[in-house]
């Protein structure tokens, strides 16, 4: 299992998407930095198909004033969280 | 586990400096150790000696200094993205003929070869990038 | 890592040309991985597939460019390039227009490609 780190949002990037064609059906997906924009609202849909397995980092949701905001799929993590996912993957792949 | 960061974002500019230090502090509470931090890309910013920001902001060259002090990570600065952005020790300036140095311990000028040597020697490496 | 060891590493190359260092500083790890005896594979995603275009040339004010590393890829013997169908095709490209021989990889195919590599790095 792999986690991948997205730090791009759909509202302004492709990156996103070409995660998404790279993982694999039990690979994760952490948002963090402007990544947790795609975590807001409707963007949040494009992540229907890996629900489940999408994670964002909350201090970075909590600093952009958007923590309530939060689509209720995703799972919010903290930074020990963060390291966590790391140590369950066997290796992460940073999409930027 | 024993873990290495490649940080690739220049410091103040992007965030990925700031998240790879969070991240760095997050995994050594966890009982991790903090093997190596290597510097690509605009990331080897990061190692300015010159860095003078804000008293009311985060020192990074301070934060990642401390780092080594405390835990004995290694800070290698590939050289090769470093000299050309003007991140040189006291050695290489002298190499190049050029008066001041931008890097110094606990920074090392390394090749980019370590950055390989870090995937047999580490658990996990996490990248950070702008 | 070590359940991965026998691996062959994979760069993934998501940055076009000339625009920014990211290409070029990938391709020296790529180099730099296969020259310390690592099988190194080559992906190139998304914008990355602008990389294999023919015809590049350096730039105006003498910047080097990245075709002339590409040329040196097999010296290395980093010999398997794989290209994003999907990308080419939306740039109206096919591998007919790439400056060197490489396989294209449909995106359905991607999970398992990245599954199959160790290390990763992402450029």
């Amino acid at each position: 299992m792999l986690l991948h780190i997205l730090n791009r949002s759909q509202s302004s990037s492709r990156v996103p998407l070409d995660t998404l064609r790279a993982m694999s059906g039990n690979d994760r997906l952490l948002l963090i930095e402007d990544g947790v924009y795609g975590a807001v609202g409707p963007l949040a849909n494009v992540f229907a198909a890996i629900q489940g397995r999408v994670y964002a980092l909350q201090e970075d949701l909590a600093s952009r004033g958007l923590e309530d905001r939060r689509d209720p799929a995703i799972e919010l993590v903290d930074m020990d969280g963060f390291v966590a996912l790391t140590e369950q993957a066997t290796q992460t792949v940073s999409w930027y | 586990m024993n873990y290495a960061l490649l940080v690739q974002g220049a410091p103040y500019s992007q965030q990925a400096a700031h998240s790879a230090l969070r991240f760095a502090h997050a995994l050594i509470v966890r009982g991790h150790t903090l093997g190596t931090v290597f510097f690509y890309h605009d990331g080897v910013y990061n190692a300015s000696r010159l860095a003078a920001p804000p008293q009311d902001e985060p020192h990074l060259v301070e934060a990642w200094r401390q780092l080594h002090e405390d835990h004995g990570t290694s800070l290698l600065v590939c050289i090769a993205a470093a000299l050309r952005r003007g991140i040189i020790d006291e050695r290489e300036a002298r190499r190049h003929g050029k008066e001041g140095y931008t890097l110094e311990a606990p920074f090392e000028l390394t090749g980019l070869g370590q950055l390989i040597d870090v995937h047999t020697s580490h658990d996990r490496l996490v990248t950070f990038s702008p | 890592m070590s359940d991965t060891t026998n691996h062959p590493m994979l760069v993934v190359l998501r940055h076009a040309p000339h625009g920014s260092s990211w290409l070029r500083e990938g391709l020296d790890v790529a180099l730099v991985g296969a020259a310390l005896g690592k099988t190194v594979n080559l992906l190139f995603l998304g914008d990355g597939v602008l990389a294999l275009r023919s015809g590049q040339q350096h730039g105006p004010l003498g910047q080097k460019g990245t075709h002339p590393t590409l040329d040196m890829l097999e010296m290395y013997d980093i010999d398997t390039l794989l290209v994003d169908s999907e990308a080419l095709t939306q740039r109206g490209l096919t591998v007919a227009d790439l400056q060197l021989p490489a396989s294209p990889v449909e995106a359905v195919s991607l999970p398992e490609l990245f599954a199959q590599h160790s290390p990763i790095y992402s450029f």
